[in-house]
C-alpha cells in the first residue's frame, strides 16, 4: 500500500513537473497586476486598477505626453476664446469604436453629460465643475462651455476622462450598465477585451483599427493578484512582467537576473496635515517650526531607501513646469524651529516639554491609517523628530475609510499624516484654497486664494508659471502642510519590456501602444 | 440572526464603504453616492429592504463590483469549491490513514514523525507556508504556477487546471490533515484500550485487519464530526490561502467585500457560508449513519 502510494505520488509529480509552462512565454504578451476586478468604464471607476485597465481600452481627447503636457489624442486640435469661455475641439476622422461603430461628437458630448449628471454614478464631476456643458458643432467637432476660464481642462481631459460609447449606453444609468461595466466593454484604445475570468485575469488584444501606431504587443493581460508579496513572487517566477512596489519590497527584487528596477517621479505628495482650526497650528510660525524640526533627509534615506526627492512646497518635481527648481528643500534646522516657536510663544520647560504662558502642553495626537510600513514608519520618523524639540506626539493609526470618514471629513483630527495624488497640473486650488471641499486642513491664505483662482484661469503657460511659483513662495512662509517628500514610483520590471515612458504607471499606460517586449538582457 | 449579527457589526464598524473613502470626492459626489446606495436610510429599514429582496433571491448590487451580488458570489463559488475539495481529499487521503496507522502503533518511530510534522502544521502560519511553497516550488524549481487558477489566456485544458491546483490546495490542506491526523490518532489508540479491541486480539482476528477494518471505521464516525467543522472552514475561510495564491474564491471574495466595507457582499458571502455550515452538518449526520449501523437502529 505505502509502496504503491509512493510510486503513484512520485509518478504524478514527474507528469506535472513535466508538463509545458507555454504561459510564460506567449510572444508579446505583458502581464501587469491589478488587486481587484475591474469596473470597465472610466468615468465611474473608483480604483486605480480599474483607472488602469480603462486607460488602455478607453481613450480619451487629449493625453500627457512624456513631459505630461496635454498632447492629442482623440482630439486632433484645440482652441480656446478669448474668454477662456469655450473651448473647441476637433475630433479625429476615422476613429471606430472597438464594435465597429463610428467615433463622433455625439460619444463625446453624451459622456460629459453624464460625468456632469450627479445621478449617473459619476466620480470625475468635481474635475469638471467649470464645465456648463458640451455642444455639437458637427459630427467631428464640439464645444464645451465653461462658466469660468478653467486653465486645467485640457490636462483633466487627458487625466481619468476617457470617453463612452453613446450608441451602447444611451439610456441606461452608468452604474446599472452591468454587462458592459463587466464583461463587454467597448472604447476606441489601442487594446481591447478578448477575455474576463473574474476575480482571475483580464485579457486584452491589439486592436486592429485603431488609429494611432500599431501597438508593439499581441496582448496584455492584467492578472488579479491581491497581495503584493505574491506580486513580487510572480514576477520573480515569470508570471508578471511589471509591477510597482514599496521602498520595503526592495529588498526581493534587486539584483534578480532578469529583473530591472526603474525609478519615475510621480504626481504626489506626502505630509503631515495640521488642523490650522487647532489653537496650536493656527499660527503659521509653528507650522514653519515643525517643518525645520522635522529631519527629511533621514526619512527618505531611511524608510524611502532614496526613492523620493526632498520637497520644497507641494508642488512635486513631476510638474517640471511648474515646480519651482530654484527653492532649496526645507533644510533640517530644529535650532531655527526652536526659536521660532519661541516667537510664537512655546518655550521648553526644565523637563523639555514645549509650554506656553497659560501652561498647556504642546500636545496632539498624529494619524496614520494602518497597514503601509512606508507611511507607519514615516509618521514614526516624524513623531520621533517632533519630540526632540518638546512635543508630545500621540500615534494612533487606524482603517484607511474609517480615517477618512470619521475623522478627515469632519475636520475631526490634529494632525494626520497622508497624500495627495493630482492629476499632471499644478493647480491646486480645490486643495488649499480657503472653504474648499478638499482643503480638509482648513488652511486660508488670502494671497494663496488669489495666486491659486489666477493659476486656474490663466491659460498662457508662461504667466501660469509664475503665478504657481508665486505660491510657492508662500507657502514657505505659511505652510499650508508640513510636505515630507515626493515619492518616486519603483517600477519592477522584466528587462525584456521595452518603451514603457518614464512616468508613473497610471500616466504610462495611456501610451500602451508604444510597450513592448524583446529579447532579456 | 446571522444576517442581523452580520449586518449590525458591519454597519457599526467604523469608517464606512471604501468607496465613499476617497477624499477628493466633493461633498455633491459623496451626497450623490449616499442616496444611490441607499446608505442614508435609518439602518432598520436598510436591513430591512435587504431582508425583503433576499427573501426573493435578489442579494443587491456590490458597491465594489458594480454588479449584482449574487452573480459575483457565484462566479467564485465554482473555484472556491474545486479548491476547497482538493484539500479535503488530500487532507483525508494523507491525515486519515496516517492517523490509523500511528494510533494503532502510538510511541513508534512513525507515530513520534508524524505528530512533529502534525504540530508543524497546525502551527505553520498559512501565509508563510504560501510564500515559500511559491519561492520553492515556482521560483527557485519552476514547477508549478504562482498563481491563478489557469493560464493567462484561454486556460489549458485540465492538467494546466491541475498544476495551478496543486501548490494552493496543499497549503490549504495542510492544517486539516494535522487535524484530521491527530482525531484518527487519538481514536485508534483509544481503541486499543477498549473491550472490543481485546475481545477480538482474543479470538485470534488479524491485527490488520482489527486496524483498517474495526478501527479505521470507529474512527469515521468521529471523523465525520471533525469534517462538518471543517468543511465551512475551508469553504469560507481559505481566504489567506486564495489570497496568496490569486485564487478567485469566495474567501478572498469576503475579505475583499468586508475590507471595502461592501455591505451587501458581505452579507450575501455570509449567507452562503452560512449555508455551508447547514449543509455541512446534513453530510455530517449522512456520512455517521453511513459508518455506523448503530446509529441507524437508534
Amino acid at each position: 500500500m505505502t509502496r504503491w502510494l509512493r510510486h503513484l505520488s512520485l509518478g504524478t509529480l514527474v507528469a506535472l513537473a513535466s508538463c509545458d509552462t507555454a504561459p510564460a512565454g506567449v510572444a508579446g504578451t505583458l502581464r501587469l497586476p491589478i488587486i481587484n476586478d475591474p469596473i470597465f468604464n472610466p468615468v465611474i471607476a473608483p480604483d486605480l486598477g480599474s483607472v488602469m485597465v480603462n486607460k488602455v481600452i478607453f481613450s480619451a481627447l487629449v493625453r500627457p505626453d512624456t513631459a505630461l503636457q496635454p498632447t492629442p489624442d482623440l482630439a486632433t486640435s484645440w482652441e480656446v476664446a478669448p474668454d477662456g469661455l469655450t473651448w473647441t475641439f476637433h475630433l479625429r476622422p476615422g476613429v471606430r469604436w472597438h464594435d465597429g461603430a463610428p467615433f463622433t461628437s455625439r460619444d463625446v458630448k453624451f459622456t460629459f453629460d453624464q460625468i456632469l449628471d450627479l445621478a449617473s454614478g459619476t466620480r470625475l464631476r468635481s474635475d469638471f465643475a467649470a464645465v456648463d456643458g458640451v455642444d455639437i458643432v458637427d459630427s467631428l467637432t464640439v464645444r464645451f462651455r465653461l462658466g469660468a476660464p478653467f486653465a486645467p481642462l485640457l490636462t483633466l481631459l487627458g487625466y481619468n476622462a476617457g470617453i463612452l460609447p453613446e450608441h451602447l449606453l444611451r439610456g441606461q444609468r452608468l452604474s446599472d450598465a452591468t454587462t458592459f461595466n463587466r464583461t463587454t466593454p467597448i472604447g476606441t484604445g489601442p487594446f481591447r477585451l478578448a477575455q474576463v475570468t473574474p476575480g482571475a485575469t483580464v485579457v486584452l488584444e491589439r486592436n486592429p483599427h485603431w488609429y494611432g501606431a500599431p501597438p508593439g504587443l499581441d496582448r496584455l493581460i492584467f492578472k488579479v493578484v491581491p497581495d503584493i508579496n505574491a506580486q513580487v513572487a510572480q514576477l520573480r517566477a515569470g508570471e508578471l512582467d511589471l509591477i510597482t512596489i514599496e521602498p520595503a519590497n526592495l529588498g526581493s527584487v534587486q539584483h534578480q537576473d532578469g529583473i530591472t528596477i526603474r525609478q519615475v517621479p510621480v504626481v504626489q505628495h506626502w505630509y503631515v496635515g495640521f488642523n490650522t482650526m487647532s489653537h496650536l497650528f493656527s499660527a503659521p510660525a509653528v507650522r514653519r517650526a515643525m517643518a525645520f524640526a522635522v529631519n527629511r533627509e533621514a526619512i527618505v534615506a531611511g524608510v524611502l531607501k532614496g526613492y523620493a526627492d526632498l520637497p520644497t512646497g507641494t508642488i512635486p518635481v513631476a510638474l517640471r513646469e511648474y515646480h519651482d527648481s530654484t527653492l532649496h528643500p526645507i533644510p533640517f534646522a530644529p535650532d531655527s524651529a526652536q526659536a521660532l516657536l519661541a516667537q510664537a510663544g512655546w518655550h521648553r520647560d526644565a523637563d523639555g516639554k514645549l509650554r506656553n504662558a497659560a501652561g498647556r502642553d504642546f500636545a496632539f495626537d498624529l494619524l496614520v491609517d494602518k497597514g503601509n510600513p512606508t507611511r507607519e514608519q514615516a509618521a514614526l520618523a516624524v513623531q520621533q523628530d517632533l519630540e526632540r524639540i518638546g512635543m508630545t506626539v500621540r500615534l494612533r493609526t487606524m482603517e484607511f475609510a474609517a480615517l477618512v470618514r470619521d475623522r478627515v471629513l469632519p475636520g475631526n483630527y490634529e494632525a494626520i499624516l497622508i497624500w495627495w495624488t493630482t492629476p499632471p497640473d499644478p493647480d491646486q486650488y480645490a486643495f488649499y484654497a480657503s472653504d474648499q471641499d478638499n482643503n480638509h486642513v482648513r488652511w486660508r491664505n488670502r494671497t494663496a486664494d488669489s495666486l491659486l483662482l489666477a493659476g486656474r484661469r490663466t491659460s498662457d503657460p508662461t504667466a501660469r508659471r509664475e503665478i504657481y511659483r508665486a505660491f510657492q513662495r508662500v507657502e514657505r512662509d505659511d505652510p499650508p502642510v508640513l510636505v515630507l517628500f515626493y515619492p518616486r514610483e519603483i517600477q519592477a520590471a522584466t528587462t525584456r519590456l521595452r518603451g514603457l515612458p518614464a512616468l508613473g504607471i497610471r500616466d504610462a499606460l495611456r501610451h500602451s501602444e508604444v510597450l513592448s517586449l524583446g529579447p532579456g538582457s | 440572526m446571522v444576517s442581523v449579527t452580520t449586518f449590525a457589526i458591519m454597519h457599526l464598524a467604523p469608517g464606512g464603504p471604501s468607496v465613499l473613502a476617497d477624499p477628493k470626492l466633493s461633498e455633491a459626489e459623496r451626497a450623490a453616492i449616499i442616496d444611490r446606495l441607499g446608505l442614508d436610510a435609518p439602518l432598520p429599514v436598510q436591513f430591512t429592504r435587504w431582508i425583503t429582496r433576499a427573501a426573493q433571491g435578489d442579494l443587491g448590487t456590490s458597491f465594489l463590483y458594480a454588479a449584482p451580488t449574487a452573480r459575483t458570489i457565484a462566479d467564485r463559488i465554482p473555484n472556491t469549491l474545486v479548491l476547497a475539495g482538493a484539500a479535503l481529499l488530500l487532507a483525508c487521503a494523507l491525515g486519515v490513514p496516517a492517523g490509523i496507522v500511528a494510533g494503532a502503533a502510538p510511541g513508534g518511530t512513525l507515530d513520534r514523525w508524524a505528530m512533529r510534522v502534525s504540530v508543524a502544521g497546525i502551527a505553520v502560519p498559512v501565509f508563510w507556508l504560501g510564500i515559500m511553497l511559491i519561492l520553492l516550488f515556482a521560483v527557485r524549481l519552476p514547477w508549478f504556477p504562482a498563481g491563478g487558477i489557469t493560464a493567462d489566456v484561454d486556460g489549458g485544458g485540465l492538467m494546466d487546471r491541475v498544476r495551478h491546483l496543486i501548490l494552493p490546495a496543499s497549503t490549504l490542506a495542510l492544517a486539516t490533515t494535522s487535524e484530521l491526523f491527530r482525531y484518527a490518532r487519538a481514536t485508534v489508540r483509544d481503541g486499543r484500550d477498549a473491550t472490543w479491541w481485546r475481545v477480538a486480539r482474543a479470538r485470534g482476528v488479524p491485527r490488520r485487519r482489527l486496524v483498517w477494518r474495526h478501527a479505521a471505521r470507529h474512527a469515521l464516525v468521529t471523523l465525520c464530526s471533525v469534517l462538518s467543522v471543517q468543511l465551512p472552514r475551508l469553504v469560507g475561510g481559505a481566504a489567506i490561502t486564495e489570497t496568496v495564491f490569486s485564487w478567485p474564491g469566495m474567501g478572498r471574495l469576503g475579505v475583499e467585500a468586508a475590507l471595502a466595507r461592501d455591505y451587501p457582499l458581505v452579507m450575501g458571502v455570509t449567507l452562503v457560508v452560512s449555508l455551508a455550515v447547514v449543509l455541512a452538518g446534513v453530510l455530517t449526520d449522512l456520512g455517521q449513519l453511513a459508518a455506523d449501523p448503530r446509529l441507524r437502529r437508534a
